[in-house]
């Protein structure tokens, strides 16, 4: 039953966060069931299928893999956090534009992916997307859709800086 | 047209990018429990003995539901079912499958539950399992049920046997084509189990009060499942679906609405499950075990003179969805040919496997695998080019299918070509490390269709306060973005823009009744009812104008946000001045009411067997290594006949989803039980499915003829993506390497094996 609380401080879409959080807790179950922050989903809980990726200072990783201790004073972000002062992000819109999901269950793990891809690699091939992006599981889409989304993505952000 | 046709993005896009989409698991009721499931660990047992005393023990557990409680109260059915009453809430003398439902602990927090699953103390005196339905269709198989429990007319169980349906379907004289034939081809083609793997889990979140019930759910049949646990509950009940995060047939019945429901029952309060990916392999549902045997005469032009064709489907061990799924395609399971001779025989099978559902088009897609494959054999020992022979016997419009249904838009051989063409370019040869080759099929697809006239689908529509339009319909939005299609038919009815409409989904305390968001049903059976709904609705709201306006309602016009006169548009009433105006909300429903008989010009009577048939056709280019065997999907096209697209890049996008689905079964998923019953694929680490890695080009193309009865023109196609596609590989596989297989999928080591013998053929 009940250990000891952890207490854990952290980032979470820029603002400060103090849990007190039971050691075994997931990052995935903090933000979902303590911080009522449900962007982020679940399917295999065992970081194979990406549904529930963040960014974990700036690098794509699994939530439902990442226990809370392993976060502390570190800065997370959800999709939650990806629109821009109340606008949706260039890769939100390139994912709406170029149809970029059906259900919509992969996709805010998807999209962070890709900002995880985008921000280290503005002009990725799509060989480099392709493989990126692989370590997520869409179900509706035929993945097509994704692969357009994340090309227009990186235009857009390229010709966003230009 | 201004709104059909068009292809705006879901109504709820922006909601879904910004994380804002509420699916069930994300739902929290205030004072909720928390559930979780005992399973059984054995796939044949006697439950002997069960106690959860320590289990209610334990501090933090509100209670625990077993079969002592379950036949304790009176007002609790203990069976569920509303295609085949066969499965108990929790097991009552036996369990019939790994994973089949023992006990429900209900408790204040998830850990706890699950830590009280371990303090039930139960006895199972393990029986014989049957695993596979052949085995189990056997003489003298050991009964996985004591009786049968129809409770769908169509179903027609053989009592004293684990066959929990027979069916079959007949026209001519098949003896007599056979002796007609210069040719006859037999085959046999078999797949294995497949799970759906929708990301977003199974879940329920039930609040079962004395007086009434409500159940929140992922499924994809809201009223049925409504009137099922009012049946069990005797008490009214209230369904709220949600945005649902994919289904695929996975979440069309599921029996765990009403085992949460006896679990609130008991605890008296809301209590929430949400199944584990884990347990959504093991509990069910999956796409079930296929085989099938087709004899086809031909005469030496190609012609089939007859066609006998029998199938088995394992229905695993309820067959809550499993026997209807194999019944329904027995219309379909003789393809998209004129055949004068055929005889159709369909088993579903009991087994000691997991219950199993549709799955993106229910068996068809195996049913096309064989009929498509056996055809490429057909015209190469025939010598007919393979394109020519399907056009020689392909269903025209005017023909009579086995069924005696008049075709009345089939445009089939266009889909081919169509396919074809979109594949175009030099076939691409082969070299000393890569084969390659391309093949093609066609399909026909049923839809869900009473024999009587039966309304199926209503709908409705307002003119709300702030003048904008609400369309209210059940069907469930599950990512084929159903909202965005009804508002687009209603848009389109009332001549205002999209901007004008908003939905309300798939909640039956909020919406009228329709039978299940399945079988690519919706946006012709649906898309009628709202379409009717909104053309009453206008007629309504020129009918308030012309008494605001002092003049006719045919002189006026709603268009925008206003309705004008059509000769002076300055002379205007807005919409919300409209129902200020009026006092209320305008409101109207529509219905869509299928089934019966079709009669033609001449006034000749047909059998309307399905209201629309969905023809398609898909190609497939593939590279074989001969190295590994691995095959790459490279390429793949398919067109289908869609009546007209409401939203055509929606619609070219939901078939380069059902083809990227489709082919992880063709190439490598597959569930696999050890001997004992025990699933040995349980996690995605056995269970690879699709990445974007393994994704091919797509060639889709839409074939618009317009289909009289559809709401503009437009029939069903949500499912027939995916359905030609393990035909086409195995085409392709065989144009490329020159063997033909007769399974999926097609793992690289069978493919090696399947080379290396078919080369030692051609050396020794």
């Amino acid at each position: 039953m009940a250990s000891a609380p952890l207490q854990v401080e952290l980032t979470v879409n820029g603002a400060a966060q103090r849990l007190a959080a039971q050691p075994r807790e997931t990052l995935l179950d903090a933000l979902r069931e303590r911080l009522g922050l449900t962007g982020s989903k679940s399917y295999c809980h065992s970081g194979a299928c990406g549904a529930c990726t963040v960014l974990l200072d700036g690098e794509a990783v699994s939530a439902c893999s990442t226990l809370i201790g392993q976060v502390r004073g570190r800065a997370v972000t959800t999709v939650e956090g990806l629109s821009e002062d109340g606008g949706l992000h260039p890769i939100q819109q390139a994912f709406i534009d170029n149809w970029g999901f059906q259900c919509g269950y992969c996709t805010p793990g998807m999209l962070l992916l890709a900002k995880s891809l985008l921000d280290a690699n503005p002009a990725p091939t799509d060989e480099q997307i392709v493989e990126h992006m692989s370590g997520n599981i869409c179900r509706c889409t035929g993945y097509a859709g994704i692969l357009e989304s994340v090309r227009a993505a990186a235009r857009a952000l390229r010709s966003a800086r230009d | 047209m201004r709104v059909v046709g068009s292809s705006p993005p879901t109504l709820e896009a922006e909601d879904k990018v910004a994380g804002r989409t509420r699916y069930l698991p994300d739902e929290v009721v205030p004072g909720m429990a928390h559930a979780k499931v005992l399973r059984s660990p054995y796939a044949h047992a006697r439950l002997v003995f069960i106690d959860a005393s320590p289990a209610r023990a334990l501090p933090g557990v509100v209670c625990v539901l077993t079969r002592d409680e379950v036949l304790a109260d009176p007002r609790v059915g203990n069976l569920y079912g509303y295609v085949f009453r066969d499965a108990p809430l929790v097991a009552i003398d036996r369990v019939r499958y790994q994973g089949d439902i023992v006990a429900v602990v209900v408790a204040e927090d998830v850990h706890t539950a699950e830590e009280a699953l371990e303090l039930i103390d139960v006895e199972y005196e393990e029986l014989p399992r049957l695993l596979d339905a052949e085995e189990a269709m056997s003489p003298g198989a050991p009964l996985i049920h004591d009786r049968m429990y129809p409770i769908a007319s169509e179903l027609h169980p053989i009592e004293g046997t684990n066959v929990c349906h027979r069916s079959t379907l007949e026209t001519g004289d098949v003896e007599r084509g056979f002796a007609e034939a210069d040719a006859v081809f037999e085959d046999v083609y078999e797949a294995p189990p497949v799970q759906h793997c929708a990301l977003e889990l199974h879940a329920v979140i039930a609040d079962v009060r004395d007086d009434a019930m409500t159940v929140r759910t992922n499924c994809q049949a809201p009223f049925p499942l409504k009137a099922e646990l009012e049946r069990i509950f005797k008490r009214p009940a209230r369904v709220i679906v949600s945005y649902v995060g994919g289904g695929f047939g996975s979440k069309s019945r599921d029996r765990i609405e009403a085992v949460v429901a006896a679990a609130s029952n008991l605890a008296k309060r809301p209590v929430r499950l949400v199944l584990t990916q884990e347990e959504t392999f093991l509990a069910g549902y999956i796409r079930p075990a296929f085989k099938c045997w087709i004899k086809t005469g031909v005469t030496r032009d190609g012609i089939i003179t007859a066609r006998s064709y029998r199938f088995i489907t394992d229905a695993g061990a309820y067959a809550i969805t499993g026997a209807r799924s194999a019944n329904n395609t027995v219309k379909v399971a003789a393809g998209p040919y004129r055949i004068p001779n055929a005889f159709v025989e369909c088993f579903a099978v009991y087994t000691n496997k997991p219950p199993s559902a549709p799955y993106r088009g229910l068996p068809t897609t195996q049913h096309t695998m064989a009929y498509e494959t056996q055809m490429d054999r057909i015209a190469d020992e025939l010598g007919i080019d393979r394109v020519e022979i399907r056009k020689r016997n392909l269903l025209k419009d005017g023909d009579i299918h086995i069924t005696g249904d008049l075709i009345r838009s089939s445009h089939v051989a266009e889909c081919l070509d169509g396919a074809v063409a979109a594949l175009s370019g030099p076939a691409p040869a082969g070299d000393e490390q890569t084969l390659r080759g391309r093949g093609f099929g066609c399909t026909i697809k049923y839809t869900l269709t009473p024999p009587q006239p039966s309304v199926e689908s209503e709908a409705a529509v307002e003119l709300g306060a702030d003048g904008r339009f609400e369309v209210r319909a059940a069907t469930v939005n599950i990512g084929q973005g159903s909202d965005t299609t009804m508002a687009q038919i209603a848009a389109e009815a009332l001549g205002v823009g999209l901007e004008q409409m908003r939905v309300v989904h798939s909640d039956t305390a909020l919406v009228p009744p329709d039978s299940s968001t399945t079988a690519s049903r919706s946006t012709y059976h649906m898309g009628n009812a709202v379409l009717d709904a909104a053309t009453r609705l206008r007629a309504e709201v020129l009918e308030v104008a012309s008494g605001l306006l002092e003049e006719e309602p045919d002189a006026l016009r709603l268009d925008g946000d206003g309705v004008r006169l059509a000769s002076a548009p300055e002379r205007r009433v807005a919409l919300d001045e409209l129902v200020a105006a009026n006092g209320a909300p305008l409101l109207q429903y529509g219905q869509c009411e299928v089934g019966g008989e079709y009669v033609d010009e001449q006034g000749k009577r047909y059998p309307v067997a399905s209201t629309f048939w969905t023809f398609a056709a898909a190609g497939a280019e593939v590279e074989v290594s001969r190295e590994t065997g691995q095959i790459t999907l490279s390429r793949v096209s398919c067109a289908v006949n869609v009546g007209r697209a409401v939203n055509p890049v929606s619609v070219h996008k939901q078939i380069e989803g059902g083809l990227g689905m489709e082919l992880g079964p063709t190439l490598f998923e597959r569930l696999v039980w050890d001997g004992d019953g025990q699933l040995l694929t349980s996690s995605l680490l056995d269970y690879p499915l699709p990445t974007m890695s393994t994704m091919p080009r797509y060639e889709t193309a839409l074939v618009e003829p317009g289909f009289p009865g559809g709401p503009y023109g437009a029939k069903g196609m949500g499912e027939v993506g995916s359905v030609v596609l393990p035909a086409a590989v195995l085409n392709a596989v065989y144009d490329a390497t020159g063997v033909r297989f007769h399974s999926v999928p097609l793992h690289p080591e069978a493919v090696l094996r399947a080379l290396e013998e078919a080369g030692e053929a051609a050396n020794g």
